[in-house]
This record gives structure tokens, C-alpha cells and sequence, in this order.
């Protein structure tokens, strides 16, 4: 194990060790870590941007290959300084303008595409009684699922009488959906406190025994 | 073996003992300190607990075990550092995979913190692994702002968002990339990820220009995705580190999402029994204090 690697795996350990410090109280070490942490991400993100978007896709393009015209979008990227100032502050909205209406083009067709209707056809399930007991148990399930769940978020009336009753089974499925997310939430935050603890017990604690073997 | 039995009765009741403490107490680090126990014990040991594939996880490995040798495979790494132990073993098991089937492989991220380096570092120890040689048989384009732009213009080209490669080598003076210049020449789309962003690779790329995607996902982000499953917009899907681990026993492949599952059924077991035993608790204490919901 060379030095670099050495110190690297001893730093990861320290702030490892620094952050889950907090599960017994806040401390200077948790504070700390916190810190570098906040301020590294920043200093690493403004870098890489300047870098893979400022510097590739503007001012290279500009002067290598002539793409002149690239000077509109980067305009419109300085005007969103604008709203540092007091006075001038609504310049920015131009920009804002753009990105509001290029997104709204985008999101339209593919969430009305990708989303909506595939997922809307995909409920709609057959209740043939020819297929399989398990098959139309599961069609039934979906089905009663989809549209109680909508009817539990139809508020222009009342929920009583018959509407109310949907609307409470909706709440159940709620409720089952809302549990396996939990369930899934467990998984994946444990996930995390295994990866730590095997980089802990494998690569430091072995960093150690290597140094002293 | 009588030894880990041993280990196993007597760590079952330090859990209780502590979940005991936390109740009386009602100082919630005893129940840290209980994980903790559970986690620590198995990777200790390496233990061993077996599981069962998810249906889910074969549907995937079975697309892509049956693209062509040498198909075009766009592997991301949309995922931050912060879960990495779930999503580290989802890359390198897809990798394995893919190398194995002699997949031409492009990887990519649309995650500045953490995303270029990592996918950096596991492509290049998997191609050692491998034998693959960079530029021929796979390609590290690195990350680009702007996903939504990122993921649409790679429609129509994949050169004009990334003019140059991870370590800035123009996409002209690369091999492979040659013939490979948008979505039409890529076979499939396998997207490992711990954000929303597989709800763009579906409603931006897969529905719009009709390629395969399947997904390795977080656990945090799973259910949401069963919708794409169910539908069959998706082909395939790992979910956490057990989908990962999962993956790992396909490719035939023990790594450390196989070994950390043993850690995970623990924890599971104790969640479950902190659960149970508080709800009892809840209810004789209400029955003691005449039904009220008031404590």
C-alpha cells in the first residue's frame, strides 16, 4: 500500500468516524467534518462546471470552431446575475423566461408520453375470467387500487356515503404503499451504515494490521 | 460453528437487553449501539445468510444476456458518493456482465459530486480485470450539467454535448466512438442511480426514442419505479443492495453487497422486533391509563 493511499484511507476514516460522532451528541469533531464537507462540495462544483461546461461547450466552441452565436446563451447565463442588484434584479427574469418555457416544451410531451398514457394503459387491465385466479386477483387489486386512491384525492365533494367508503379503502392503499417505502427506506439508510462499517473494519482496521505486519 | 450459534443467541439477547434500556430509558443511542452490534457482527464474521433472486433483478440480467456480443451498452453513473455502498456494487456487477459478454460500453453521469471519479475508477479496474482496452472497448464521456439537456441532445448528438471524453480527449480521435454518434447506435441503456433521474432516462429517452433501459436503484427510490416495471416500460430493475446483491450471484460474483445482506436481514430482524415490542408497549400502556390516546 503506498503512502497516498495510506493517508487517503486514514482521512476517510477520520471524517467517518467525525460524522457518525453525532449519534451520541453534537461535538466539534461532527462540526468539523461538516464543514470541509459544505465547503469542499461547493469549491469541487464550480471547478467541474467552469470546466465541462463553461470552458467545453461555450468558449472553446467559440474561438476553435467559430460558433459565435454561442455568445447569446452565455448573455443570457450573465443576466442571471442581475439578480444580485436591487435595482436591476428583474433582468434576470429573460433568462428565467427561457429556461421556464424550454422546459415546459420538454416535460410536456415527454411526461405525456413517458408517464401518463403508458401508465394510464397499464391499468387498464382485462377482468377476463378465463385467465389465471392469481391473474385476476392482481388485475382486481390494481384496478380497485388506482381508482380509489384517485377517488381519496377528489375533494370538489364531500367524502360520505358511498364516496367516503372509496375513499377510505384508497386510504388503505395509501397507507400499504406508504409502508414499503418505509420498508425500502430501512434498506437502503442500513445500506449505507454496512458500506461504512465494512470500509471501517476491511480497509482501515487492514490498513493498520498491514502497517505494523 | 456451535461458536457463531453461541454468538448469534447471545447477540439476539444483547438486542433485547438494549431494546429493553430504550424503553425504560427512553434514550434512543441504545438503539444505535444495537445496530451497530448487528452490523459490525456479521462483516466481522462474513457470514452468509442466503437470499432469493427478485424477479425483477433476472428480468434485467436476462435483456442483457441476450443483446449480441459486442451491442452497445450506455452504463451511468447518476448516483453521489454518499451511496456508494449501494450503488458501487450495482456498477461493478453490471460490468462484469458486460465485459464478460464483450459489450462495447460508454459510461457516463450526470452527478458532478462524486459521479466522474468514481465511474472513473471502477471502469478502469473492471477493464484491468478484463483485459479491455480503453478507447475499443469502452469509453468514460465523464459528466455534463444540465441532464435534461444532456439526456434530449444525446438524441441527436452525442458529440456535440460531449465534445471531449472524461480526460479530454476529443470524441473524434476515439475508436469507438466513431459509429457511435447518437441513440440509434446504442442497444441498451443500463441506468444505476440514487435520484429521479431514471424517471427522464424513461420519459425523455426510452419513450421517445424506443431503447431498452433498465435500472439499478437505490432502495429509497425502488417502489417508485415498480410503476415503469409493471407496465413494462422497463426492463428490469435492482433494487438496493439486495437488488445488487442479487446481481452479484447472477454474474457470479461475490462482492460486497453479498456480503453486506447478511448485516442487512439482522438489522431487519431487530427493526422488526424494536417494532413489535414498542406497539405492545403503546397498547398497555394505554389499556393502564383508561384507552386514552394521551400519555
Amino acid at each position: 500500500m503506498s503512502l497516498v493511499d495510506f493517508l487517503q484511507i486514514w482521512i476517510i476514516a477520520f471524517f467517518t468516524l467525525a460524522l457518525f460522532s453525532f449519534l451520541y451528541k453534537d461535538n466539534p469533531f461532527y462540526k468539523f467534518a461538516e464543514h470541509i464537507f459544505a465547503g469542499l462540495s461547493a469549491g469541487y462544483y464550480v471547478g467541474l462546471v467552469w470546466n465541462s461546461v463553461i470552458i467545453q461547450q461555450m468558449i472553446d466552441p467559440m474561438f476553435d470552431n467559430g460558433k459565435w452565436w454561442l455568445v447569446f446563451p452565455g448573455l443570457l447565463g450573465v443576466l442571471m446575475f442581475s439578480r444580485f442588484t436591487k435595482n436591476y434584479h428583474w433582468i434576470s427574469r429573460i433568462s428565467l423566461a427561457f429556461v421556464m418555457g424550454n422546459t415546459a416544451g420538454i416535460f410536456l410531451l415527454s411526461e405525456l408520453h413517458g408517464k401518463v398514457l403508458p401508465q394510464i394503459q397499464s391499468t387498464m387491465l382485462s377482468l377476463n375470467m378465463n385467465q389465471s385466479p392469481g391473474a385476476l386477483i392482481l388485475s382486481l387489486i390494481v384496478i380497485i387500487g388506482v381508482i380509489s386512491t384517485l377517488i381519496f384525492f377528489y375533494f370538489s365533494k364531500e367524502h360520505k356515503g358511498a364516496l367516503g367508503g372509496a375513499a377510505r379503502v384508497g386510504i388503505w392503499f395509501i397507507m400499504i404503499s406508504f409502508g414499503a417505502h418505509f420498508g425500502y427506506t430501512v434498506m437502503a439508510r442500513i445500506s449505507l451504515l454496512i458500506g461504512q462499517v465494512q470500509f471501517l473494519i476491511e480497509d482501515w482496521l487492514g490498513s493498520i494490521i498491514q502497517f505494523f505486519v | 460453528m456451535i461458536w457463531l450459534i453461541l454468538a448469534y443467541v447471545l447477540l439476539a439477547l444483547a438486542g433485547i437487553f438494549l431494546l429493553y434500556l430504550t424503553f425504560r430509558t427512553g434514550d434512543r443511542r441504545f438503539i444505535y449501539l444495537a445496530v451497530a452490534f448487528y452490523v459490525i457482527f456479521p462483516v466481522l464474521l462474513t457470514l452468509n445468510l442466503p437470499t432469493e433472486i427478485s424477479p425483477e433483478v433476472r428480468q434485467l440480467y436476462e435483456a442483457v444476456e441476450a443483446l449480441p456480443d459486442s451491442a452497445v451498452v450506455m452504463l451511468t453513473f447518476d448516483y453521489y458518493a454518499s451511496t456508494l455502498a449501494e450503488t458501487e456494487p450495482m456498477s461493478r456487477a453490471a460490468l462484469h456482465h458486460l465485459f464478460r459478454k464483450h459489450c462495447k460500453i460508454v459510461t457516463m453521469t450526470t452527478i458532478p459530486l462524486g459521479g466522474p471519479s468514481i465511474s472513473e475508477r471502477v471502469t478502469r479496474d473492471l477493464a484491468e480485470e478484463y483485459g479491455k482496452t480503453y478507447g475499443i472497448d469502452y469509453v468514460n464521456l465523464g459528466y455534463k450539467a444540465n441532464y435534461v439537456a444532456v439526456l434530449k441532445g444525446m438524441g441527436s448528438s452525442i458529440e456535440a454535448i460531449y465534445p471531449t471524453d472524461n480526460s479530454g480527449t476529443p470524441l473524434a480521435e476515439i475508436p469507438m466512438m466513431s459509429h457511435i454518434k447518437n441513440y440509434q447506435d446504442v442497444d441498451f441503456i443500463y441506468v444505476v442511480a440514487d435520484n429521479g433521474i431514471v424517471d427522464y432516462w424513461m420519459s425523455i429517452v426510452n419513450a421517445q426514442y424506443q431503447i431498452g433501459v433498465g435500472s439499478g436503484v437505490t432502495a429509497v427510490m425502488a417502489p417508485k419505479f415498480y410503476a415503469y416495471l409493471s407496465s413494462g416500460q422497463m426492463t428490469g430493475m435492482l433494487g438496493g443492495m439486495k437488488g445488487a446483491a442479487d446481481y452479484e450471484q447472477l454474474v457470479h460474483h461475490h462482492g460486497t453487497a453479498t456480503k453486506g445482506m447478511a448485516a442487512q436481514s439482522l438489522v431487519h430482524l431487530f427493526i422488526i422486533l424494536s417494532v413489535v415490542a414498542g406497539n405492545i408497549i403503546f397498547f398497555m400502556e394505554r389499556k393502564k391509563r383508561g384507552g386514552g390516546l394521551q400519555r
